[in-house]
């Protein structure tokens, strides 16, 4: 049940996939399918402009994600850490006394996981592991989903740097450098063209709404999003979903973050980002309607994010950017992984949850930030400045940023950023007899809103601070939090952490008296 | 060794250039202190004629100036002293009594910083530190007839703090006038007729000068005193 935090999508309370094949009535396990690359260009991509005539779109929460056959874990499977000197025979007693049995070793992994009865319970087979003495933990494998709001002429829209005295912060610092890299760990980015072909299955988005047909085989258009920038801007793509290194984003949501984060800048096209020298490395974790329709074999559960953040920080990335999250039970998986890229001396920004409307529950991914020094929990705030509607309240809330919010100013009171003309990929939404292959090859710049929003704005002055001199994340935190403009209730507050980001404060630090 | 006892009895210039050459030829092997004795023994010998009437001298001087906030100037500067140019005029009455006006200035370029843990993190952003003290001391002078005149003071000072750096905007810079008090100590040395030089130590405090912005290191550091200890040597003009 990971949810995408940001994007405000009217995706349907839950997606159920089913196979035609089983009469449309039996709701089956995803059987993976691999797409093909067929060509690695395609034409050039379409600027579709400002689709500020949209009606806002709400903020993605656990609620209104796709969550196949209506459980937010993967069944027959388990996440699974031994503790070292665990013997290879223990291991496998300790997995025989709950059925289960190890996988191969994975890469940017220091887990393993383990194959239970697909029947079973994970969750309560993972509490009998977890007990044991030689098990670190246990966990389910749940889903994450992504959270949502110079010359460039949108830039006037862009209200959000103003509202962060980023003009004078880009005085000290313009854009950061290619020397720093970010990792936009999300649905992947659209980062470079090509052609792909892919199987798309039967489909029924939601219990109880009609079955879409089979599109069958399918080749879908991809294009690199034009107001990001050329090859060179994108280091070290990876795709932990169909497990490639062509991280196509079959969402915009990724796309969209990424554009917050390092949109280019002061180029007389579209919009300005924050970081927008800095290097994107781009890491798929987190699978799309499209990625299920197209039966892509992971999905972008706790041991994908896991594996996803270890891999940014094994290969050279700084910052890390999480605009994504779940709710449900611990997470020590993920956990883990982000300690281990801060010991690396990455910097970790999570969204910390567009769910206060839905109980608030406990964001399991940004939970850990007051406990991680170099990590640090996101909320949102509207163009009033004050906690957007959406954003989570608690001990994870350590920053603010801009995240959008349409409910003070409209569509306009969301974040621009360049994505997906959503019209051409959100055709599962239109019914059978709309219903089409989606193209990624058509862009427009659309307001969205969420903490997934929010979060790159923090990426993007993480960076910021890298390159102007402070290189640890530990350090990062502090700046941050310790500049950071009070809102609320006076000091540290669950509903604005510590107050809203002062990147020009930050970067330039102290003086000797001043 | 030979020469240390030529140092007590030869005055002579010469003679004098001689035994300090020596003296420091011996660091580490010998005890200094018949060599620093022997010299305050040429230096206080009488070959001048004690001052008995008023004068108005001019004069310069360089010098190195610790500063009190170390942490802090080491955090911004890089280091806890600096350079100091300084210079001024000098009325010297009959009854060996002094009194100087002194302008002089530190400047030296660092840049913005950020602490945290135990750690500096630079920021590049250039920032000066410019103190142009104007000091009023008055004191004494031992002036005996010696060939070095030793003398000490103490006075009050007018501290001219400014710090720029670039990107700053508005109130961002300051500019501050300062209140201090200084005592010093020195000996000065008849080379010619019109000429003198002189080696002075200053204890300088400026109190209550820093540490009382956020965005300040000395605040994070909780140093507050802008004065410090300063040696330097001097030329004076004047008779």
């Amino acid at each position: 049940m990971l949810h995408f935090h940001a994007r405000p999508f009217r995706w349907p309370a839950v997606v159920v996939l089913a196979w035609l094949g089983a009469g449309g009535a039996q709701q089956a396990q995803l059987l993976p399918s691999r797409p093909q690359l067929l060509s690695e260009s395609a034409p050039p991509a379409i600027d579709r402009g400002l689709r500020d005539l949209d009606p806002p779109r709400d903020p993605r929460t656990d609620d209104v994600e796709p969550v196949v056959d209506g459980e937010p874990f993967l069944r027959g499977s388990l996440i699974v850490k031994f503790r070292p000197g665990t013997s290879a025979d223990a291991q496998r007693a300790l997995l025989a006394q709950v059925d289960g049995a190890a996988a191969r070793p994975l890469s940017y992994a220091d887990f393993d996981i383990v194959s239970i009865d697909a029947d079973a319970d994970p969750e309560s087979v993972a509490r009998r592991l977890d007990a044991e003495p030689d098990v670190a933990y246990a966990q389910a494998r749940y889903r994450v989903h992504p959270r949502f709001v110079p010359n460039d002429p949108l830039y006037a829209r862009q209200w959000n740097y103003p509202a962060i005295d980023m003009e004078r912060a880009w005085d000290i610092n313009p854009g950061a450098t290619p020397a720093v890299t970010v990792a936009v760990l999300d649905s992947g980015v659209a980062f470079r063209p090509g052609i792909v072909r892919y199987t798309a299955r039967a489909v029924a988005l939601a219990r109880n709404r009609p079955v879409l047909p089979p599109l069958g085989s399918v080749e879908v258009p991809f294009a690199a999003a034009p107001d990001l920038g050329g090859a060179d801007r994108f280091v070290s793509p990876r795709d932990f979903i169909l497990d490639t290194t062509i991280p196509f984003d079959l969402d915009g949501h990724g796309t969209h973050v990424a554009g917050t984060l390092g949109q280019l800048t002061n180029n007389g096209v579209g919009a300005a980002g924050m970081a927008f020298n800095v290097r994107i490395m781009p890491v798929k974790v987190i699978a799309s309607t499209w990625d299920l329709i197209f039966g892509s074999p992971q999905m972008g559960t706790d041991d994908i994010v896991a594996r996803g953040i270890r891999y940014a920080a094994d290969n050279g990335a700084q910052v890390l950017n999480l605009s994504i999250g779940r709710t449900g039970p611990p997470a020590p998986v993920i956990r883990e992984a982000i300690a281990y890229a801060v010991s690396r001396g990455a910097f970790v920004a999570v969204a910390a949850g567009n769910g206060f409307e839905n109980g608030n529950r406990v964001e399991r991914l940004a939970e850990f930030a007051p406990q991680i020094e170099g990590m640090v929990g996101v909320g949102g705030i509207g163009r009033d400045r004050r906690r957007a509607f959406y954003s989570n309240t608690g001990p994870q809330v350590e920053i603010v940023a801009p995240g959008g919010n349409a409910r003070v100013g409209g569509t306009e009171g969301a974040i621009l950023q360049q994505t997906f003309d959503f019209d051409l990929v959100e055709t599962y939404l239109r019914g059978p007899a709309q219903y089409r292959a989606p193209r990624f090859d058509s862009f427009a710049y659309q307001f969205l809103q969420g903490t997934s929003m929010a979060t790159p704005h923090v990426a993007g002055f993480a960076a910021l601070l890298m390159q102007q001199g402070i290189t640890s994340p530990a350090a990062i935190e502090a700046v941050m939090k310790r500049y950071a403009t009070d809102l609320g209730a006076s000091g540290r507050d669950d509903e604005y952490g510590h107050g809203l980001i002062n990147p020009r404060a930050s970067l330039r630090g102290l003086g000797l008296a001043k | 060794m030979s020469t240390i006892p030529t140092a007590f009895t030869d005055h002579g210039p010469q003679r004098h250039r001689d035994t300090e050459f020596p003296g420091f030829r011996l660091c580490g092997s010998v005890s200094l202190w018949p060599v620093a004795v022997a010299v305050v023994a040429v230096l206080l010998a009488s070959s001048a004629d004690a001052q008995t009437e008023f004068m108005l001298r001019g004069f310069a001087d360089v010098g190195s100036t610790t500063f009190a906030a170390d942490d802090s100037f080491t955090a911004v500067l890089g280091r806890a002293r600096g350079a100091v140019f300084g210079g001024g005029v000098e009325a010297v009455f009959p009854q060996r009594l002094f009194v100087n006006l002194r302008a002089s200035r530190f400047r030296d370029t660092g840049q913005r910083v950020f602490l945290f843990g135990g750690e500096r993190f630079g920021l590049g952003i250039p920032t000066t530190i410019t103190i142009t003290p104007l000091e009023l001391l008055g004191g004494y002078r031992f002036d005996y007839g010696w060939r070095v005149v030793p003398y000490g003071g103490a006075g009050i000072g007018w501290h001219l703090y400014e710090e720029t750096s670039q990107f700053a905007q508005g109130s961002e810079n300051v500019r501050e006038r300062l209140q201090g008090y200084q005592i010093l100590g020195g000996a000065e040395i008849r080379i010619a007729r019109w000429l003198g030089a002189a080696v002075e130590g200053q204890w300088a405090t400026v109190p209550d000068a820093l540490g009382d912005d956020a965005n300040g290191v000395s605040k994070e550091l909780q140093e507050s005193n802008l004065g410090g200890a300063t040696f330097r040597v001097k030329v004076v003009v004047g008779r």
